[in-house]
């Protein structure tokens, strides 16, 4: 704050007075604005993320569910969370609260990426968590987002330090995410996956995946052989019209 | 002095008018007239040319050209109008000798005309632009005589007749027709045309579609194609004896069109006599005649072409799929080498060496070859049993010529790198049991298959050879070292192989008989004593004996034996039966080999210095085996080894396609990451397209394992898709 010059701190101050917003964030939202502080305060109001959170309640959160023995939070701490939430541990918003936590792996989180998530969603008591559990929800309605959420899943659930995700945990993921996306062929997929493939999913069929369910059309009329589409899903697609699923372009 | 005015001098022109006595111009026409009838009648010689053209002359001075003109005109209609009735008058055929002999005169009497004339030609002709003298008399000439209607109509019709005639055999007057036809010629641009020519073509071609419907029912392809080509010659010789020479090329594609444009198709598909039996029965005369009449009219070649080609690529595929045919690689590879002379010949004698037949034959011949997934195998076995023993005794020419043969079918391959493969194997099998015809044409196809390929193809082979050579001279040291201890011992001759340019074999377990290990140690101890750093590992799977046996009665024999029966046969020495688990113990060697080997030493007729109980075909871990005491053979030396090259069984044949799959991979690889280090963003389709076009010397890469190599360069961190279009790839350094 010193290094400011004095209109500058005095901006600064009304700032923070106004939104309660913390220091650090009125100087970004003030340089973000060129130190306008209408400016500022539009900057600081379209992040709704980030509200003030308080880093003491979060300590306190954090500290019910990490594990006795480690500074983490593992399976039983979540678990309890998700009790808490009055959700089932395999609610599919339990993957957003992990990816607004930039979580690494699946079932468990470390001090840092709680505390990050928390922040960002502007949770530090379990009111507020709860509160936020719709809009999360709602997230997933966002294309974009759905995308983002999507291709961090396969990051997430896939082993430490392998480089592909398991077939069974693959499909388990699938299966979550495209309840909510409504990809009629999923149940397809899967099996023929079983049936044909059985080996790990590569990150590169998980994301297209993705955008063939989005772009081709349930009749694959608008599936082009010349697409660059991952092999698999070329197969997918023979298996699809092999067997009587797909005929004359109906389904 | 008087003062007079004094009129100036006048001189007054000359008007001196010459009246010229009107009855002056009426006379000298006369004179003149009277000299046409004169010239007309043939009695020109009685008139002074000096004279008449003074006459004439005088008339065109003194203003009278218009009336020698307009006399000329009428003198000479009246005359050509007594001319036409007369060659009207004639008969039959001298009415034809008539027309001529009176445009001879005419002609004639227009010269002498004209002379008389020239003064009116030169001056009052050029002014009043009137038609010149000789020009008016051919006018004249066509006008009146030609075209009057009677005239006109028959001398059309005899004209014709005449080329009727002639067409059925008669022999007709030419010089007359020549001189008829220069005469239309001569009356005017269009009179030739218009008179003769136009229906002349008409009639010919009428005459035309007839005959050749009629050939066409009644003659086959050859005959036909004979009978066209014989009217055509006469046409052309027609034309340049009485007629315009233009008309040559108008009554060719006249007879072209007719005989054989509109029949093409059903000429060539004649059934036993079409262009596809003249193939197979090598009819060289026939088909050179069909390519000359059919390079005539449009797409004739063309149509030629697609049927051979389509014939070609069925006869082909038939064979390629011949079960029968199958059976024998070197039979099947010599079969396809006489098809593709065959068609060399057709092409070079018939079809005069047409650079676009020889096109449509080599891709015929990749075609079918390629529509067996075998052949780079086949041509490989074949190349095999030609170095082998086929060209034991050929001259070195002619084993250039066999070699070039191969080449030009190994161009044809797709898959080079099958072949590559096979060659490879059968060549170590050659090198090895020293059974190579010639080590000059052997070094001869790896020079062909270097030019063709490029280095990088031969370069193993190359290394194979200099391996052989390296592995004598180590011998030598190896006797010069060790000369007196092994002197005693079994002879070794061994091969010292560099493993990555000798096709790769499994390891082998296999227990040496105690007299070779010896030898085996002091060789291996030589070796790594002069080359620090290396592995040996004994080939016990690649190599030959040689045993000397005595049987039952005495009967010495040599036995030319691989290394795992030299192994089971020593066993012998010991036991005179022995059961297989006892033979499989000591030996070690695996079971699948062993029983191979125990089949060639005791089941065949002829080489079974062993026997076996029972006597079943098929080797049983039961079974127990004896030594045939009784073996007798006409030969003092027999061989048993099973060391030669042979066609692949199915379940080999899969193994090593799946080789050749897996050597694939990282060759596709190579190349896609060639062209996207290049290129930095590429779209998928182009990506394809480029490694195909690198590949292809090699092999056909499939797009499907294009884009399976391409994922994993993606998951391998190599390559990326483009955020924004997801078909185009990004190379990442």
């Amino acid at each position: 704050m010193h290094k400011l010059g004095r209109g500058h701190r005095d901006k600064v101050q009304q700032f923070m007075t106004i939104t309660g917003a913390s220091e650090k964030i009125a100087l970004q939202a003030l340089k973000a604005s060129d130190w306008h502080l209408e400016g500022a305060f539009d900057f600081f109001y379209s992040q709704p993320h980030k509200s003030y959170t308080d880093t003491t309640h979060l300590e306190e959160l954090y500290n019910r569910y990490k594990d006795p023995y480690t500074d983490m939070i593992l399976a039983d701490g979540i678990t309890l969370l998700c009790n808490d939430l009055k959700v089932d541990p395999q609610d599919i918003v339990m993957l957003v609260v992990s990816w607004h936590m930039k979580a690494s792996t699946m079932c468990e989180y470390s001090k840092e990426e709680f505390f990050t998530g928390l922040q960002a969603l502007g949770i530090d008591s379990l009111e507020k968590f709860l509160e936020r559990i719709s809009f999360m929800r709602s997230e997933l309605k966002d294309e974009q987002k759905f995308r983002e959420i999507y291709n961090f899943a396969f990051g997430w659930a896939k082993e430490k330090g392998q480089k592909s995700l398991a077939l069974d945990t693959a499909i388990g993921m699938w299966q979550l995410l495209f309840a909510e996306k409504q990809w009629p062929f999923v149940d397809h997929w899967c099996q023929f996956l079983e049936a044909r493939h059985n080996k790990a999913i590569s990150r590169d069929t998980w994301s297209q995946l993705l955008e063939f369910a989005r772009t081709v059309d349930p009749a694959l009329s608008n599936y082009d052989a010349e697409g660059a589409w991952p092999y698999l899903i070329d197969e997918f697609v023979e298996y699809l019209n092999e067997n009587g699923i797909i005929q004359n372009g109906q389904f | 002095m008087s003062a007079q005015k004094k009129k100036a001098f006048q001189i007054e022109a000359f008007k001196h008018r010459v009246v010229v006595d009107p009855k002056y111009a009426e006379k000298t026409w006369k004179i003149l007239e009277h000299a046409i009838h004169e010239i007309y009648n043939h009695n020109a010689s009685g008139l002074s040319f000096e004279e008449l053209y003074r006459n004439a002359y005088n008339m065109v001075l003194h203003k009278f050209g218009e009336k020698l003109y307009s006399g000329l005109v009428t003198t000479m209609t009246s005359h050509l109008k007594a001319i036409s009735s007369s060659i009207e008058a004639a008969q039959g055929g001298l009415f034809l000798d008539e027309l001529n002999r009176k445009w001879a005169e005419h002609n004639k009497a227009m010269q002498m005309i004209r002379d008389i004339l020239m003064y009116m030609d030169r001056t009052f002709i050029p002014n009043t632009h009137k038609t010149p003298v000789h020009e008016l008399g051919l006018n004249l000439w066509r006008d009146v005589v030609i075209h009057s209607s009677a005239v006109q109509t028959r001398l059309q019709a005899i004209l014709l007749e005449n080329v009727r005639r002639e067409r059925s055999g008669e022999v007709i007057d030419r010089g007359l027709m020549r001189s008829i036809s220069k005469m239309l010629m001569d009356l005017g641009p269009s009179v030739y045309q218009d008179d003769f020519e136009k229906h002349f073509l008409e009639v010919s071609a009428d005459f035309y579609r007839l005959e050749s419907q009629d050939f066409i029912e009644s003659c086959d392809c050859g005959e036909y194609l004979k009978k066209a080509e014989r009217r055509l010659n006469e046409e052309i010789e027609r034309v340049s004896h009485y007629l315009d020479a233009k008309s040559e090329v108008k009554i060719t594609n006249v007879v072209e069109k007719e005989m054989i444009e509109n029949h093409m198709h059903r000429l060539v598909q004649m059934e036993n006599s079409g262009l596809v039996n003249m193939i197979v029965d090598e009819k060289y005369e026939d088909l050179g005649r069909m390519y000359c009449l059919f390079r005539r009219v449009p797409n004739g070649l063309v149509l030629v072409r697609d049927v051979m080609t389509s014939y070609i690529r069925d006869t082909g595929k038939q064979l390629v799929t011949d079960p029968e045919r199958l059976k024998d690689p070197v039979d099947f590879v010599q079969h396809l080498l006489d098809l593709k002379d065959k068609y060399d010949k057709i092409i070079t004698s018939a079809f005069s060496n047409d650079k676009t037949f020889q096109n449509a034959l080599n891709s015929s011949f990749e075609y079918f070859m390629n529509l067996n997934s075998r052949s780079p195998e086949f041509i490989s076995l074949f190349v095999d049993d030609k170095l082998r023993k086929g060209l034991r005794g050929v001259t070195e020419e002619d084993v250039e010529l066999v070699l070039d043969k191969v080449m030009m079918l190994f161009r044809y391959l797709q898959e080079k790198d099958v072949f590559e493969k096979y060659y490879k194997q059968h060549l170590a099998k050659r090198l090895l049991s020293g059974k190579t015809v010639s080590e000059d044409a052997e070094r001869s196809l790896i020079v062909k298959l270097k030019t063709e390929c490029g280095y990088q193809f031969t370069s193993k082979l190359e290394g194979m050879f200099t391996d052989m050579k390296t592995s004598q001279d180590t011998m030598q040291g190896f006797s010069a070292r060790h000369g007196a201890d092994i002197a005693d011992g079994p002879m070794l001759s061994v091969q010292v192989l560099t493993t990555g340019s000798w096709p790769t074999q499994p390891i082998t377990t296999c227990n040496l008989p105690a007299e070779i290990r010896g030898m085996c140690e002091k060789f291996r101890n030589y070796y790594l004593g002069t080359h620090t750093g290396r592995r040996l590992s004994w080939q016990t799977n690649m190599g030959t004996a040689d045993l000397k046996a005595t049987f039952g009665k005495g009967q010495k024999h040599e036995l030319n034996v691989s290394t795992y029966q030299m192994c089971v046969l020593m066993l012998f020495n010991n036991a005179d039966r022995l059961s297989y688990k006892e033979i499989e113990q000591p030996t070690e060697i695996p079971a699948s080999d062993l029983k191979r080997c125990l089949q060639s030493l005791a089941c065949v007729k002829g080489k079974n210095v062993l026997r076996k109980e029972p006597m079943s075909k098929d080797i049983a871990d039961t079974d127990t085996f004896l030594f045939n005491d009784k073996f007798t053979s006409k030969f003092f030396k027999v061989k048993i080894g099973t060391v030669a090259a042979q066609r692949e069984s199915e379940p080999e044949n899969q193994e090593t396609r799946q080789r050749v799959e897996e050597d694939r991979k990282p060759q596709i690889e190579a190349a896609i990451v060639r062209i996207m280090k290049a290129r930095r963003v590429l779209d998928h389709n182009n990506i394809v397209a480029e490694v195909t076009k690198q590949l292809q010397s090699r092999f056909l890469p499939n797009p499907v394992v294009i884009k399976k190599r391409i994922e994993s360069l993606i998951e391998r961190e190599f390559l990326e898709r483009d955020k924004g279009d997801r078909k185009l790839y990004r190379y990442l350094a």
